[in-house]
């Protein structure tokens, strides 16, 4: 089976607005007195062109804006400042979709939607069970080196927002691919108390009942005009989803019967080589992107199916548990007894 | 990075100017050497001695505002950047015997620079004792630049750890508090950061009004702050953690625009530090009591 990867964006197009998220990021930088030209040292950016309200810069050179300011400031909470202003923003109609969101899932069906606007460099997904809602985090376009500040950029930000909205704290729980930082105070203070590190995958998650509880500032009928306009100013034709996020949702599909580099490069259009030097452009190689997929999916089969080891071994088609767990140790780090403890949140 | 310098420019053009003067004097009444009579051994140890004198001269310059303290170390410094200057130039040029300011200038500039430098260091320590006073509440008994935050100037968590590790190895009681500002997220939203900013720092300023002498206080994370109190059991940290709540409450900050006051409230969570704690330990439980008092809306004695 094979299936259409649809349109992408890419790290060198110019589609974000540079006097939205990434003016935001600036200012924080200025505000600690530093100069402009630091800031914008590398990335190719005239400060005058910010100001000019219709520059458009692309996901790497916004990229190239983080490193200088994690450069300028360290030991900050650059990522952390800057998340808990991100949204609902200034964005347009965009932003009047979320500060009008009438309760949690209509929020975060608006982040997903209209990636491409509000979350260019990390996209949310959402899945259920019966108890949970979990928001993963997955890198668009190969944000590889900062994408820890990201992650932490984008959890502040639903955390901030949804506090902001529903006029209380949400009782988010947190997890994060990499391991504990060791100064982890920020996210204590910016996140909460619930932080579970080494997962091998970015997930906030939170009760179901919460996702229908009507916030206060929320206006149904606001919502309704403002996602009209939405619909009317994004035309079909424009990519909502970066590269990396196509290659990783079009390697889900097909997770069953893994196809080689060659075939999907040839669902993608492009022949193998150029296929090649495109996710090497984007800071990711075929392998590991395989791989983690196919982490994730088992991941998702483990906790929210609630599969055995010899379910999912079957489901992935290898031929004994032996070999699975040892592929998923290679893809974790973890065995899949450790990952299961680690993911119960108890 | 070195904004204070230009505040020390006269100085500089007279020991500079000095050192120039030097160099062409020399020249004027001096033959050069040849080559091969210079001992290049003799130039890199004097001549990077000069050199890295006048560095040292420069770093202090740059980061010292204008004052006596600053003159004396200056110009001691200066002095004895002269001194192993004119002897490098020596290596060069052959200066006849009856240039007597030659030889003055290597014997007399020398232990008259050194004479300067230490009048300068004396009065340097008693300066930084009076500095150290003035510090006592943001420091204790140990510095660490790095572990310093750029915003409050307080230290940081780091520091906080370090000091808790050296205090939890002594037997009296001590007790952790963490103060957290209400609804500092919206302070931010609705009048931006850089007004956050300063509520920060000035929220730090009353805390530290409000501390003891023997109490250390540090920038835990945004806008959390984490005091430490030696010597002290739980139910009297609890009577100072409602002072600084009652002092807090009745803060008018001011907007720095529209002139509006805005005031703030905190909460406050507090914790006895056991002995046999990892600071770690300790720091989880006065978090952990921080959220209950939150929650309370009172501040909170975790037993």
């Amino acid at each position: 089976m094979t299936m259409n990867p649809g349109r992408w964006y890419e790290r060198d197009e110019r589609m974000i607005a540079a006097h939205h998220q990434p003016a935001l990021l600036i200012d924080l930088l200025l505000a600690r007195d530093i100069s402009s030209h630091k800031i914008l040292r590398g990335s190719g950016l005239f400060y005058d062109d910010i100001l000019t309200g219709s520059h458009f810069i692309s996901p790497a050179q916004l990229q190239q804006l983080i490193t200088n300011g994690v450069k300028l400031l360290p030991d900050d909470d650059l990522s952390f400042r800057w998340g808990s202003s991100l949204w609902p923003g200034h964005y347009g109609v965009f932003s009047q979709l979320l500060a009008h969101a009438p309760d949690l899932e209509r929020a975060l069906q608006t982040l997903i939607d209209y990636r491409r606007f509000l979350s260019p460099l990390l996209v949310p997904r959402i899945y259920q069970d019966e108890r949970y809602c979990y928001v993963q985090w997955l890198d668009a376009c190969g944000v590889q080196d900062e994408r820890r500040f990201m992650v932490e950029t984008a959890m502040t930000g639903l955390t901030a927002m949804s506090r902001w909205l529903a006029q209380e704290s949400l009782p988010w729980r947190y997890g994060f691919s990499y391991a504990q930082p060791k100064k982890d105070e920020q996210y204590q203070v910016y996140l909460g108390p619930d932080l579970h590190f080494s997962l091998g995958v970015d997930v906030m998650m939170i009760e179901k009942h919460w996702l229908k509880k009507a916030w206060p500032r929320g206006s149904a009928t606001a919502f309704q005009v403002a996602l009209r306009e939405a619909q009317q100013q994004v035309s079909g034709t424009l990519p909502m989803q970066g590269f990396n996020e196509a290659v990783y949702h079009y390697l889900t599909q097909q997770l069953r019967a893994p196809q080689s580099l060659t075939e999907v490069a040839q669902a993608f259009a492009m022949s193998p080589a150029t296929f090649k030097r495109k996710l090497q452009k984007h800071h990711c190689h075929f392998q590991q992107l395989q791989d983690q997929t196919r982490l994730h999916v088992c991941l998702y089969l483990f906790h929210i199916n609630g599969w055995t080891n010899e379910q999912v071994a079957h489901y992935l088609n290898f031929n004994d548990t032996t070999n699975f767990r040892r592929a998923f140790k290679r893809w974790s780090g973890l065995t899949p007894s450790d990952s299961k403890q680690r993911l119960l949140f108890a | 990075m070195f904004s204070t310098l230009f505040l020390h420019r006269r100085k500089l053009f007279l020991i500079f100017g000095l050192a120039l003067g030097s160099v062409i004097a020399s020249t004027l009444v001096g033959d050069a050497k040849h080559w091969r009579e210079i001992d290049w051994l003799d130039v890199l140890g004097e001549g990077g001695s000069a050199v890295a004198v006048a560095i040292w001269m420069l770093l202090i310059l740059g980061s010292r505002p204008a004052g006596r303290v600053t003159d004396l170390l200056t110009l001691g410094l200066g002095f004895i950047f002269l001194a192993m200057w004119q002897d490098n130039l020596d290596e060069f040029i052959r200066i006849p015997a009856e240039q007597w300011w030659d030889a003055w200038l290597e014997s007399v500039a020398m232990p008259f620079g050194i004479a300067l430098l230490t009048y300068g260091l004396f009065h340097w320590h008693s300066e930084q004792l009076s500095i150290n006073r003035q510090l006592a509440k943001r420091e204790r008994l140990f510095r660490e630049h790095r572990f310093i935050d750029g915003l409050t100037q307080l230290g940081r968590a780091d520091y906080l750890k370090e000091q808790l590790q050296q205090h939890l190895n002594s037997c009296q009681p001590m007790t952790l508090m963490m103060v957290d500002i209400n609804d500092f997220s919206a302070v931010n939203r609705r009048f931006g950061h850089r007004e956050g900013d300063r509520l920060v720092r000035e929220i730090a300023e009353i805390l530290l009004l409000n501390l003891r002498q023997s109490d250390l206080i540090c920038r835990y994370a945004g806008d959390r702050f984490a005091l430490l109190l030696p010597g002290t059991p739980g139910e009297a940290a609890l009577q100072l953690a409602h002072e600084l709540e009652l002092a807090v409450r009745h803060f008018a900050f001011k907007h720095s625009h529209s002139g509006e006051t805005l005031y703030q409230r905190i909460s406050i969570g507090l914790t006895e530090c056991r002995p046999g704690d990892l600071p770690a330990q300790s720091i989880e439980r006065v978090n952990q009591a921080l959220l209950t008092a939150q929650h309370q809306q009172r501040c909170f004695l975790a037993a």
